[in-house]
């Protein structure tokens, strides 16, 4: 960034004395056009020396995926789309047999269990369970009146959600694969930490009789920024994030205006 | 591959002698132990086994509602254990009933419930709750042999007459105000319990006294084996193999169907629009009752104050039963409650009219038309397409839906915390249940309701 062609400096006006000649004559003063020297790169130093970067919704140590930052006058933005309670999605794996102290695979373990009796429909049912039951705490962390008219009218919609502080909400959940002893699930969720996503994994093994743990946790998308929209590690340059800043300039705009209106 | 060959040879291990592992644990120096020894002591470790190939899925009879009437089957819920506790009045979620043997059927009335199991064993049906009216049979009681209890507070066996105790298996039970009907495979229906409108079956005796009576009477009189009994408020309805349907009881809103608003004491067969159309399923709770046909039409008669059947006539009492031409498609299940019908079509939808909370908001109080209930309060949604319902059933003024999940949906009015979603209110719209288990059936009363439900793994 620093290394762009600045802003030229400013220009303003000065007397200047004309070099005369040898015999000390009348010395005039010529008017010319001088650049500032405040403005000189040297005076000035480099242009940028911090950049304001915010963070939107955290992502711990031990997962990972699409993380989302604000630069500059973004970081008012991140706010904004704080508000909106978007749902995030996250590719969950998981393993059979294990149960540790961290609910993840490089804790201590605490137990061993056999799985074989698991199957796919076993799980799917606990995760259908889950799923209702959560949708339940969606409604009641919603703080809506469930006697009015338009308390129905969004729930037909599917449109109700809790817009302020609430315990974590897992909005849709689904088995991609499933050999045993591993699995994956994709979790849509509101308000959650991985921590959370982890201990819902043991959960789920405690729940089939058998223990769990979490080897993955990938966010996939955060509101409205997916994969896509995502940089890599050898794309963390100038080009690229200025060009990623560009493209979601528009989707987020969108869909603020939205939700908040 | 390595990992999962040290699964398979771990597979189905007992819990070892722990005693050598402790050993090796105390004789080893403390201190940081390198990734190595972390890996073997975790292979070292011993495999637990909680469930084993063959484990099966466990059934659980679940109660909610109103307590002090004993209906719940729960003593400590009435009489408490302890001296210092009070007695519970409102169950408002549900709570595992212990029960001896699988129950596969059950069915609330007014304060009272029957449950049923189709086993071979000598005692077949349980029943609990208020027994006034001897809608329990004879409860003998334990400080007096010549009197019977009022209240029957847990389950407790009802003795039926049956010929062939040891071969004959109860299909069925059915429960209305103040009697009930069971329904055995071989030896016709056993009806029990207040006859003053002649819904047991048998004749109207003038000052019979009904509690603490043993009279069990068996009704065998039908043109082909009866495979279904509905117990309305005073009245009683059979539906036989050959899709016939017979009543009995008291007919003052036209609700036995028979013609005539007068007391009928043998079960009749019904004509009217019925006549010569293989019905597949009757309903009645209230005063009015449904019938689905084999081609997915409904029939309706009985009490229509609440606009149920206005949709074919402006009388309040139809006493013969009438085709209810609805343009919703081919109608697999109805129901009936006291002011408020269901019906549940082929495609999984959800149409409910009459009078009350009908589950479409505060705004929908009645409609004679059928309204659909939108799928997505069902838990419907782009994410799950596959989401079902698969059967409606109706209390008095609540209503409750099961999907092909598993899930079990309440609305109407939340009378005594009948509802049992744990809140006092009434529910506008379908509400969640939460049940420890995939529920199979539901019977809903008038203030309480009993659940079958399968456990998860």
């Amino acid at each position: 960034l620093n290394a762009a062609p600045r802003r030229p400096p400013r220009q303003h006006v000065r007397f200047l004395p004309v070099p005369s000649g040898g015999d000390g004559g009348t010395t005039g003063l010529v008017a010319t056009r001088v650049p500032v020297l405040a403005d000189h790169p040297l005076v000035r130093g480099p242009q940028f020396r911090r950049l304001k970067i915010g963070a939107g919704h955290r992502l711990d140590v031990k997962a990972s995926g699409v993380f989302v930052l604000g630069m500059g006058h973004g970081n008012k933005l991140l706010t904004d789309l704080y508000n909106c309670h978007l749902t995030k999605v996250y590719t969950v794996g998981g393993l059979f047999g294990k149960a540790t102290d961290d609910f993840s695979d490089t804790g201590k373990l605490v137990e061993k269990t056999t799985f074989d009796h698991i199957t796919r429909e076993k799980l799917e049912r606990i995760l259908a369970v889950i799923q209702g039951t959560n949708h339940k705490a969606l409604l009641m962390y919603s703080n809506i009146d469930m006697k009015t008219q338009e308390a129905y009218e969004l729930a037909v919609k599917g449109l109700i959600r809790p817009m302020g502080k609430s315990p974590p909400i897992i909005t849709a959940i689904r088995c991609l694969q499933f050999t045993l002893p591993e699995f994956q699930l994709e979790i849509h969720c509101l308000h959650e930490t991985q921590q959370y996503l982890r201990k819902m994994v043991h959960e789920i093994g405690l729940e089939l009789k058998s223990s769990a743990v979490c080897t993955q946790v990938r966010r996939i998308r955060d509101g409205v920024f997916t994969l896509e929209d995502a940089l890599l590690r050898t794309q963390w340059n100038l080009q690229s994030v200025q060009k990623a800043m560009w493209d979601c300039q528009l989707k987020v705009k969108a869909e603020l205006e939205k939700t908040l209106g | 591959p390595e990992a999962a060959e040290m699964w398979r040879a771990l597979r189905g291990a007992r819990r070892p002698a722990a005693a050598t592992a402790l050993r090796r644990d105390l004789g080893r120096a403390a201190g940081p132990r390198s990734v190595r020894q972390l890996r073997e002591a975790e292979e070292a470790a011993p495999v637990f086994q909680y469930a084993g190939k063959a484990a099966k899925r466990k059934d659980r009879v679940f109660v909610w509602g109103f307590c002090y009437s004993g209906a719940l089957g729960v003593p400590s819920f009435v009489k408490p254990d302890a001296g210092w506790k009070k007695p519970r009045r409102i169950q408002p979620t549900p709570y595992r009933l212990e029960t001896e043997e699988k129950i596969s059927s059950a069915a609330c009335g007014y304060g009272f419930t029957l449950l049923s199991s189709n086993t071979t064993d000598i005692t077949k049906v349980w029943g609990m709750g208020l027994n006034k009216d001897s809608q329990l049979g004879f409860q003998r009681s334990r400080r007096d042999r010549t009197k019977g209890y009022e209240y029957v507070l847990e389950p407790s066996p009802i003795p039926l007459p049956l010929e062939k105790p040891q071969q004959t298996r109860v299909l069925q039970v059915s429960c209305g105000r103040a009697h009930s009907l069971i329904l055995t495979d071989s030896e016709g229906v056993f009806t029990m319990g207040n006859n003053s409108y002649g819904q047991c079956g048998r004749k109207v005796v003038e000052d019979e006294t009904y509690s603490e009576s043993h009279l069990i009477h068996q009704l065998k009189e039908f043109d082909s084996r009866v495979v279904q009994v509905v117990c309305g408020q005073d009245h009683s309805l059979f539906r036989t193999k050959k899709g016939t349907v017979y009543a009995c009881g008291w007919g003052a809103d036209g609700q036995t169907g028979l013609g005539h608003y007068n007391i009928t004491s043998v079960p009749t067969k019904l004509h009217g629009d019925i006549a010569g159309v293989n019905i597949i399923q009757v309903s009645s709770y209230g005063d009015c009752c449904l019938a689905v046909s084999d081609e997915g039409d409904v029939f309706g008669w009985g009490n229509s104050e609440y606009l149920q059947l206005a949709s074919v006539t402006e009388t309040t009492q139809v006493n013969v039963p009438r085709h209810l031409p609805f343009k919703i498609g081919k109608i697999k299940e109805a129901a009936c409650g006291g002011t408020g019908n269901v019906v549940l079509t082929e495609e999984g939808n959800v149409f409910v009219w009459g009078y009350g909370i009908l589950g479409k908001g505060p705004n929908l109080i009645e409609t004679a038309v059928p309204e659909m209930i939108p799928p997505s309060l069902f838990g419907w949604s782009d994410f799950n397409p596959d989401v079902r319902v698969a059967h409606v059933r109706c209390g008095l003024s609540q209503f409750a839906a099961l999907t092909n999940r598993g899930e079990l949906f309440v609305w109407g009015k939340n009378l005594r915390g009948c509802l049992g979603t744990g809140r006092m209110e009434d529910q506008y719209f379908p509400w969640r249940v939460t049940v420890p288990g995939e529920v199979v059936d539901v019977a809903c009363g008038v203030d309480h309701m009993v659940s079958m439900a399968k456990s998860f793994t």
